[in-house]
């Protein structure tokens, strides 16, 4: 019997959809192995999401508003975690494949001294046995991993890889003690926010790319962001466009970017060099567009438009605009 | 200041990439090996930091490979580091991340450091826990995501990337921090960087030297990998021709309408 923690990664009571997916998939992993699902929430603003997780299948959201995490780098989460799980006995831990979720991941895992699977796209039980699906080498590779020697596990789950579904009988929301004896010293001094998509990368269903073949910066916010947000997704770019200034690096898509698994992904001017395809390989539906009919993009996208990109991104967003307002 | 990064010898992305069937591990040998790119961001950050704190600043490059990896380690050397230490032992083979940490502190500890650099993730395991893992194995304080030292002095402040922007942190030194791309690109090493670094010291640890028996290996791993195999393929789709832009975005648009995507 193990127990199953979820982190929830949040800020001021805002979350991603990525917790839900976690609280979702908690209840199944708990079922799985006999015990119960529990999920963190902490900083300010948690007790209000804490209310709002009440609604999805856990059995208790632990809950503490601390000023220490708003004020600390990642420490003050770890402790919290770590002595829920040693509380617990047994357990698995899920975090979000995240910057942040990593971060508090691998060290709750070092302190639990136990192992951790990260970017896992399925869960299920083998023999006994919690077994963590991931496609690895960018997708090349699809990878079955369990835990041994240890009665913990760390997870890292993908945004986006399970299905978020309120329902259950309602948590039980209860107070989590702070760790006593602890002292912090990385301190957060502030938070900037620069001009970012709505929706991070990682969790968007849709994903509306660009590369060199744009020809310049300005259609990423001329075309490709309308586009986008006619889907309610995301813009994302290939490590040319990062590299040539046109857009932030956290909008870099591929090898020394970001991984993402979205329904939808749509590449306008995108060659599809390996460095690319490995950070998008898994996504659901890939539809390219390019002059270039043997563009290596139509290797592995399920559909290859060759026309102008610019011109096709602008009618399809007043397209995908007419059919929502029908 | 003494500044150290830890560097992971990966198989190239763009290399075929082969399974053995037996131990259900990616085979080594044989394939282009390189320093994991995003340890080369790393290496940059310090030899930036290097270039800015003047000569009594030095850059150590760490890395743990079961095989000889000297060769590849030349590059961090060619590129600017000081000297290189190399944890090559036969018993590392299926080190897990948890190992990785135990074994690199163990390594850390010897050398000596003021501060720790790590690439943010690997290009073939990417399971990105190594920075965390080892940072708790030192009982130093860990900075993930950094994407610009703004100062290293006595006290480290940087800006780590966050999902709508960045946060600016402070902290005390001795510290790691794991650093992501926007720290700047990696230079290329120099002829004289090439000529310079065949004359520079690599120091070889074996696992009983640093006293890490207990985390190396496949048998101390937390983890076991039961499968690794590649995926169901995902085939040539269709490529479409059409006789203008306004053509192309429909046939993508009834495209999405009938897999239900708009």
């Amino acid at each position: 019997m193990s127990d199953v923690i979820i982190f929830v990664e949040q800020r001021g009571g805002h979350t991603r959809k990525v917790t839900f997916e976690l609280a979702t998939e908690a209840r199944k992993v708990a079922d799985m192995l006999g015990g119960k699902a529990h999920a963190v929430v902490l900083g300010g603003g948690a007790p209000a999401l804490a209310e709002q997780l009440k609604g999805y299948p856990l059995d208790v959201v632990h809950v503490n508003d601390d000023a220490d995490v708003d004020t600390y780098l990642a420490e003050p989460e770890v402790d919290y975690v770590e002595a829920l799980a040693r509380e617990l006995g047994s357990s698995i831990v899920l975090v979000p494949n995240t910057m942040h979720g990593r971060d508090i991941g691998s060290r709750v895992a070092a302190r639990l001294k136990t192992g951790i699977v990260a970017d896992v796209t399925d869960l299920k039980l083998e023999d006994g046995k919690l077994v963590c699906v991931a496609p690895k080498l960018g997708g090349a590779f699809i990878t079955s991993s369990a835990f041994k020697n240890t009665e913990y596990g760390v997870v890292t789950v993908r945004p986006n890889a399970f299905a978020a579904e309120a329902g259950g009988a309602g948590a039980t929301v209860q107070p989590i003690a702070k760790p006593a004896g602890k002292t912090y010293v990385v301190k957060i001094e502030s938070h900037v926010e620069e001009a970012a998509a709505e929706i991070g990368l990682e969790e968007a269903a849709v994903i509306i790319s660009g590369g060199r073949g744009l020809g310049s910066a300005e259609p990423f916010d001329s075309v490709l962001k309308p586009l986008a947000k006619a889907f309610g997704g995301a813009v994302g770019a290939t490590r040319a466009v990062a590299d040539a200034g046109w857009v932030p690096y956290s909008m870099q898509i591929g090898q020394t970017g970001k991984t993402v698994s979205p329904r939808l992904y749509i590449a306008f001017g995108i060659s599809g060099a390996i460095q690319h395809k490995v950070g998008m390989s898994t996504s659901g539906t890939i539809v390219a567009v390019n002059t270039d009919a043997g563009a290596p993009i139509g290797e592995f996208a399920d559909m290859l438009v060759v026309a102008n990109a610019l011109e096709v991104a602008t009618e399809l967003t007043r397209l995908v605009e007419a059919n929502r307002s029908a | 200041m003494k500044i150290a990064v830890t560097v992971k010898i990966v198989p190239d992305t763009t290399a075929e990439k082969k399974i053995d069937a037996a131990t259900k591990r990616l085979v080594r040998t044989g394939m282009n090996l390189v320093m994991n790119p995003y340890d080369e961001y790393a290496l940059e950050a310090a030899l930036r930091l290097k270039e800015q704190l003047g000569a009594d600043t030095t850059v150590t490059v760490v890395s743990m490979y079961p095989e000889n990896g000297k060769e590849t380690i030349r590059r961090a050397l060619a590129m600017g580091a000081d000297d290189a230490y190399l944890i090559s032992d036969a018993a590392l083979e299926g080190t897990d991340a948890w190992g990785t940490g135990v074994v690199l502190g163990a390594a850390l500890r010897k050398i000596g450091f003021d501060l720790i650099i790590c690439g943010g993730l690997s290009d073939d395991g990417t399971t990105g826990a190594v920075p965390g893992a080892l940072a708790e194995d030192l009982g130093v304080p860990g900075i993930a995501n950094v994407r610009h030292i703004e100062s290293a002095q006595g006290s480290l402040k940087v800006q780590c990337e966050t999902d709508n922007g960045y946060q600016v942190v402070n902290g005390p030194l001795p510290a790691l921090i794991s650093v992501t791309m926007a720290v700047g690109e990696p230079r290329y090493p120099s002829l004289k960087g090439i000529m310079g670094a065949k004359k520079k010291p690599i120091t070889t640890f074996t696992v009983a030297e640093l006293d890490v028996a207990g985390a190396a290996g496949a048998a101390n791993a937390k983890t076991e990998l039961l499968s690794f195999a590649p995926p169901a393929g995902r085939g040539k789709g269709q490529v479409v021709k059409p006789d203008d832009s306004a053509q192309g975005a429909r046939v993508i648009f009834d495209y999405l309408k009938e897999r239900k995507l708009v």
